[in-house]
């Protein structure tokens, strides 16, 4: 109690001295924290791209090496997929987009991703409808002049008014809005959202010759993958043949996985500039306590002199650290969270903070180095003669 | 018996180099309990050396220390930790108040390593601060208080444990010659009331003050003589 009164006493004391100690504290358990969540938030706003991007799709793109000796597989891919495949898949759909500028009375949207698609796209591109109904197999045949259009472009035609019945121009052509889709990536214009679905039978209107060349196929679960891909091979080994032209597969999740080893090795980069933060913390703390001790040798001696016991003179000191320490690592906690959820509001629109686990260990770290190195030297010049204390100047 | 017996005691100071320095080369001495000892020397002499020696801050490199017949040569740590928490009280030329605590806190910081509890230190505190005479300053920051202040507030950290014995290391040293007086007269009382004080000091004038002169040179007691014990003690 007694040493407890007199360890505040002297951090009060030395209110500029006791900040030094504590600001390594706080710069490395800070840094390691900030560092962390920084990790966290890059690694949660990658899986949350791919998450709304639609996971488990295979992509599939056909060559025609003479376009004139093509034959359209849409309708014998979707039987294949939906019927053979039924079990293992949620969909196929064309998959062909162009950018486009659509208006609607006086307003006029840039670069919409104009999708022309199957009746399974919204599946497939993993959007659901909201309103109306989609693009059916009516629409298909008949070439309907229709679209499903995304939030942001419903958001900005059609704020007050409903949009099912009203009519858009996509590069000029007028089709009827049939439909619409839930927002999935914010409603901006740079965003998934900024999309419109239209039957893939208008191709030769929209880009003035058939052009149905790539799919997409909707696995239902990532295990199997493999599976399809291999039976996808077959399939088109036997209809697309190697004189007339190529047939390419790409997994989607080998992307997504690309980008997750490399987020996996910049995390182990970052832990270790992190680790180095906290280590030159370490030496400060290390530092200043090592000063503090000599420079209080005197008063040391002279507690020796009135007869401290010398338990007594490194509880005094063991506090101390203990106090300024845990001072220190609680305000870099708190400045760790803080700057972790502005930058990660600044850099990623999410705040993510860092595990429970990290927290304490870099608080448990840096307290432990700030105890030890502010004990070390106390024990030492506790257990000088007083003579040889006092005599320190 | 005696209070203090030192027998043959050294204190060397770098052993076998050239730079070896006898501070103190085979001193006896012997004090006995209520006197009023002047060690005086030049700087140099080992009087300090000697002062720290019976006070517990130091040990000697050989030769024997009795305090009440106990031979401190032999004690551990934790036993000289004792006798100079309960057996004696130092003033220090340079005052060595703390700085970071106030006047009174000061006075009690010695009896917080008894265990005395906290309101009876400040009683103490507070008693023997009245007993120097600035019970007033009780609250006030050493810094902020004169020399002679300061030595007042050690001289009460020194009486407040009721040690018997009080060492002073030239304790007027830092101080204009009425103030000085006034420490001695505090310590003349002190040792009216039974007291054993030893003053170590390198001036004729205030030795010539205590009953007893030891005077110290080159490490060795070069005279030791009695002056007017009987007119101090009326």
């Amino acid at each position: 109690m007694n040493a407890l009164i007199m360890a505040l006493d002297s951090i009060w004391e030395k209110k500029g001295r006791s900040f030094l100690t504590m600001l390594g504290i706080i710069i490395g358990v800070t840094a390691v924290l900030v560092l962390v969540a920084l990790v966290a938030g890059y690694n949660a706003d990658v899986t949350a791209y791919y998450e709304k991007l639609g996971v488990n799709k295979v992509e599939v793109e056909v060559t025609w090496y003479d376009p004139t000796r093509s034959t359209d597989l849409t309708d014998d891919l979707a039987r294949y997929v939906n019927d053979d495949l039924g079990q293992l898949t949620q969909g196929v759909t064309p998959s062909h987009t162009l950018s486009a500028t659509v208006r609607h009375g006086g307003e006029s949207a840039e670069e919409v991703t104009v999708s022309l698609g199957g009746t399974q796209w919204d599946v497939c591109g993993n959007y659901t409808l909201d309103r109306g109904r989609g693009i059916l197999d009516y629409d298909i045949e008949n070439a309907s002049p229709v679209c499903v259009i995304g939030s942001y472009l419903t958001q900005t035609f059609f704020p007050y008014s409903d949009p099912i019945g009203q009519t858009v121009t996509v590069n000029g052509h007028a089709l009827t809005v049939v439909g619409t889709l839930y927002q999935k990536d914010g409603s901006q214009e740079d965003s998934m959202d900024n999309c419109l679905w239209t039957p893939y039978t208008l191709d030769r209107v929209l880009l003035g010759s058939a052009y149905v060349t790539r799919y997409t196929v909707k696995v239902d679960k990532s295990r199997d993958m493999d599976q399809v891909m291999t039976a996808l091979e077959r399939y088109f080994a036997q209809t697309v043949s190697d004189r007339l032209g190529e047939v390419e597969l790409e997994n989607g999740n080998a992307a997504m996985s690309e980008s997750t080893s490399e987020m996996t090795s910049m995390s182990v980069v970052l832990g270790g500039v992190a680790a180095i933060a906290l280590l030159v913390g370490g030496i400060g703390i290390m530092n200043i306590m090592l000063v503090t001790v000599t420079e209080r040798t005197r008063e040391i001696g002279i507690k020796k002199s009135i007869g401290a016991p010398k338990w007594e003179i490194v509880t005094q000191f063991l506090i101390e650290a203990a106090i300024l320490s845990s001072l220190g690592g609680l305000a870099g906690i708190a400045l760790g969270y803080l700057l972790a959820a502005v930058l990660g509001q600044a850099m990623y629109g999410v705040v993510s903070f860092p595990g429970a686990l990290v927290t304490v260990g870099a608080f448990l770290f840096s307290a432990a180095i700030g105890i030890l190195f502010g004990l070390y030297p106390a024990v030492k010049a506790a257990g000088l003669q007083p003579v040889d204390a006092l005599r320190s100047e | 018996m005696s209070l203090i017996r030192l027998e043959q005691v050294y204190k060397i100071y770098n052993p076998g180099l050239e730079s070896q320095v006898n501070a103190l080369d085979g001193v006896d001495l012997t004090i006995d309990q209520g006197e009023f000892v002047a060690i005086i020397g030049t700087s140099g002499s080992g009087k300090s050396t000697m002062m720290n020696i019976l006070g517990c801050l130091d040990v000697p490199t050989s030769g024997t220390y009795y305090l009440n017949g106990a031979a401190v040569s032999g004690m551990s740590g934790r036993e000289l930790e004792r006798i100079r928490s309960s057996q004696v009280g130092f003033i220090f030329q340079g005052y060595n108040l703390i700085p970071a605590l106030n006047v009174w806190q000061n006075v009690a910081l010695p009896l917080c390593y008894q265990r005395v509890g906290p309101k009876e230190r400040r009683r103490r505190a507070m008693e023997a601060l009245t007993q120097v005479g600035i019970a007033d300053k009780a609250e006030t920051r050493p810094s902020r208080l004169s020399g002679g202040q300061q030595q007042r507030v050690a001289i009460a950290r020194a009486i407040c444990t009721r040690s018997p014995i009080l060492m002073a290391d030239e304790p007027t040293g830092a101080l204009d010659s009425r103030t000085g007086q006034q420490v001695l007269l505090l310590m003349r009382q002190l040792n009216a009331q039974g007291t054993t004080v030893i003053l170590i000091t390198h001036d004729n004038a205030i030795a010539a003050q205590a009953d007893r002169v030891v005077r110290v040179k080159d490490g060795r007691v070069v005279d030791d003589s009695l002056w007017h014990r009987e007119e101090a003690r009326p």
